[in-house]
């Protein structure tokens, strides 16, 4: 079976800046918006743009990713020729197939990518929010006759410091790359999706690893490298809703524009669904003394509480006289009676005591992390 | 128990038309129930829990919505190599024509047959889906292996006062043994009884003595109904009687099934049926999270995903991707899946069927013991288009 393009998800870091809540986990599998984990939007743009196989390479704790996944069922993607496959490093004679960047990610997986013989390879990463049609990108890189397509998203001035900026001339070909620039002469930041055509990039790895070991990373090696041998490579200009989730500060924000239901995701839309894992769990249950305003809740809450401007998660329950604002409670948390939580994540089956307070503020949010106790006395 | 060593048949061939609008087009399996699941998912899941892999379902009709709601049987874990679910349609012998009958006569149980021998099964469980229960099947088999009847039923002690004239009661012995199944109008019932054996139409046997009880049916040449047919063997046979404690709830009629929803909305009753060690399963959606605005009220209620609320709701069962506008007021009411409710509008002592529009600011109001129904698609925007019930 040979595929067009095969997509390649990078989920093997770390997540450092996530704190507690990548402790235990990849930064692609923490949960998001209620019933998701981060890498649901990007294996559900691939599902929907009719990418059909897809590597997901992982490293860093990748058991509660790998339970997620699955065999790709809950995205559709349990094709028999192709379906999605959760690649582990692995020894070999030639040695552990651990990886340091995220080309030297690709190298090590250049067995399987071979086994599908693509033409093109879709390489990209499993911590953004966003909904994008990776066929239209595709078209765009066959019109451009380019080696190399990069999906790049404008942003501020300010946030340009922080991202691997795009210099472009009038058709869109990148003329040069900056990581991090002091001074941006673009707004173009890569989103760390690229289009590659496979033979080329595979010539490049297999020659590097042969040689230096220069290719270590796309963003600081490849794609200079491409500019420096004169391949062309293009920008592919992306408009809509995209975020990079990779702070505590960034991924709360995302979740409480996720609240909004003028949010441009548009997680509603029929026609380009997310998915996630699918679960079968009994309906929500809100009781009497529950008070909800201005929140999204999923199967198997029970909610006896106020809950404002918060998302819970599965299975998570608030006690009567409970007051949650402002938060996003990952699923199986249990949420005692008299409690306040407010500008807070709390991670996967915490538990917090009666009358216990969880506070932060806009500029510093509260963590609670996965299985972690507050204010529960120990026996 | 071994995987494998039991296998099911569930029957959806159950009478029907006393549950009109809501069985027009669906036979009660399929009936929605509890906010996301439809009643057949009750003994699938029982089945599923007990580690049975063979499954049959024997539709009344073409099994159209059966087959959108079961697909591979996977969600039950039933698309396995071994055995697997198997789907029979065109069993309701009131649909059958003349013709059609005549060429039935000697063959109606033939499938049931050919799955029960390919299945290797050393006992078949045959269940309805009318009495909504969680029932342990490995117990019952256990019990059935630990006496010496050849065939089990299950009952649940209810007081006698809540019997409908249609359900049928087990006449029980002074060992617990059932001699008879009667209906409940033609039962003679001890004034002084404070309980009385509800029939709940499980009954589990050897697959060898039902091939048999089928061949033989098939050679009387009577189209006779399985349920029929397991109520005569009770009684030719005597059987052992099992007792089921767990939650409970039987639907013939319109306004037991509205009971029901209501009944899961009590806490305890909740918890028993949804959060025992048992799970129950059902079809997967892939809803997102449902929306509360602010200014909304959603109190007392169970609620699916995909919801959109903003309107005022108490004391209700709310189905997946419903909704429900602002300034509305919905109280003890059924709302099922994919309804939307305009603004302004009252809803009281309803069943509102799958995809209904009710336009803005109308009333609509049943009685708590004959709620009004609205049937699936209807587009409603007058107030003179829903009629009084009382």
């Amino acid at each position: 079976m040979t595929d067009e393009m095969l997509g390649i998800i990078l989920a093997g870091g770390q997540g450092t800046r996530l704190g507690k809540l990548t402790k235990d986990t990849a930064k692609p599998a923490v949960p998001f918006g209620g019933r998701y984990r981060i890498i649901d939007f990007t294996l559900s743009n691939c599902a929907n743009s009719g990418v059909n196989t897809v590597g997901v390479i992982t490293q860093y704790q990748p058991l509660e990713l790998n339970a997620h996944i699955g065999n790709g069922a809950s995205w559709g993607l349990d094709d028999s020729s192709g379906g999605v496959t959760v690649l582990q490093p692995y020894s070999s004679t030639e040695g552990e197939k651990f990886f340091e960047g995220t080309a030297h990610a690709i190298y090590q997986n250049i067995e399987y990518i071979d086994q599908h013989h693509p033409k093109y390879l879709l390489v990209l990463s499993g911590d953004h929010i966003y909904k994008m049609d990776y066929a239209a990108m595709l078209a765009y890189h066959k019109a451009k006759k380019a080696a190399l397509t990069v999906g790049v998203i404008p942003v501020t001035k300010e946030e340009a410091k922080r991202f691997g900026m795009m210099n472009t001339d009038e058709t869109d070909r990148i003329i040069e790359f900056e990581e991090k620039p002091v001074h941006p002469k673009s707004d173009k930041a890569s989103m760390g999706i690229y289009i590659f055509n496979w033979p080329t990039l595979r010539d490049y790895l297999v020659k590097s690893y042969a040689t230096d070991k220069s290719l270590e990373d796309f963003g600081k090696n490849v794609i200079p490298a491409y500019l420096t041998h004169n391949e062309s490579v293009y920008a592919y200009a992306f408009e809509g809703y995209w975020r990079d989730v990779g702070t505590i500060q960034s991924l709360w924000q995302a979740n409480m524009e996720f609240l909004s239901p003028h949010n441009r995701l548009n997680i509603g839309d029929q026609h380009w669904r997310i998915y996630s894992k699918a679960q079968v769990l009994p309906p929500m249950f809100l009781t009497a003394t529950s008070q909800v305003n201005d929140a999204m809740i999923v199967d198997s809450c029970y909610v006896a509480g106020e809950i404002n401007h918060s998302i819970l998660s599965q299975r998570v329950s608030v006690g009567m006289g409970s007051r949650i604002v402002d938060s996003m409670i990952m699923s199986g948390a249990t949420i005692g009676k008299n409690v306040v939580i407010d500008h807070a994540l709390v991670g996967e089956d915490a538990i917090i005591g009666d009358d216990a307070t969880v506070k932060g503020t806009t500029a510093d949010i509260a963590v609670v992390g996965y299985h972690e106790t507050v204010g529960v006395q120990q026996p | 128990m071994k995987r494998g060593s039991v296998s099911a048949i569930v029957n959806l061939v159950e009478p029907w038309a006393a549950l009109e609008p809501l069985t027009t087009q669906r036979p009660v399996g399929t009936l929605p129930f509890g906010g996301r699941y439809r009643l057949l998912d009750f003994p699938l899941s029982s089945a599923t829990n007990a580690g049975i892999q063979n499954v049959m379902v024997a539709a009344p009709r073409s099994g159209r919505s059966v087959m959108d709601h079961l697909r591979s049987g996977r969600d039950w874990n039933l698309d396995s190599i071994r055995g697997g679910l198997f789907m029979y349609p065109y069993n309701d012998l009131q649909l059958v024509s003349v013709e059609k009958k005549a060429t039935l006569l000697h063959h109606y149980y033939d499938n049931a047959m050919l799955f029960l021998k390919r299945s290797q099964s050393e006992y078949t469980v045959v269940m309805g889906t009318r009495n909504v229960s969680n029932i342990d099947l490995r117990a019952l088999t256990r019990y059935h292996e630990e006496r010496d009847n050849p065939i089990t039923t299950v009952y649940k002690s209810i007081d006698p006062n809540t019997l409908a004239p249609d359900h049928t009661i087990l006449q029980l012995t002074a060992k617990g043994m059932a001699t008879a199944v009667v209906p409940a109008d033609k039962a003679k019932l001890k004034k002084t009884a404070k309980t009385v054996a509800k029939n709940l139409g499980i009954y589990l046997l050897s697959t060898v003595d039902l091939i048999d009880i089928l061949q033989e049916a098939n050679r009387r040449g009577v189209l006779i109904s399985l349920e029929e047919l397991m109520m005569q063997a009770v009684m030719q046979q005597n059987a052992n009687a099992f007792e089921y404690t767990g939650f409970y709830a039987n639907i013939h009629d319109v306004s037991s099934y509205y009971a029901a929803n209501m009944a899961i909305l009590d806490e305890t009753n909740f918890r028993a049926l949804f959060y025992s060690s048992r799970q129950i399963y059902t079809k997967v959606k892939n809803e997102v999270p449902t929306f509360f605005a602010q200014g909304s009220q959603f109190r007392a209620s169970l609620c699916g995903t995909g919801g959109y609320i903003e309107g005022q709701v108490e004391h209700s069962v709310i189905f997946r991707n419903v909704l429900i506008n602002r300034d509305s007021q919905i109280k003890d009411a059924v709302i099922m899946q994919g309804t939307r409710i305009g603004a302004g509008t009252q809803i009281e002592n309803a069943v509102i069927d799958k995809n209904v529009v009710i336009g803005p600011n109308l009333v609509l109001k049943g009685q708590p013991n004959q709620p009004l129904v609205i049937r699936k698609g209807a587009h409603i925007f007058k107030q003179t288009e829903v009629v009084a019930s009382d």
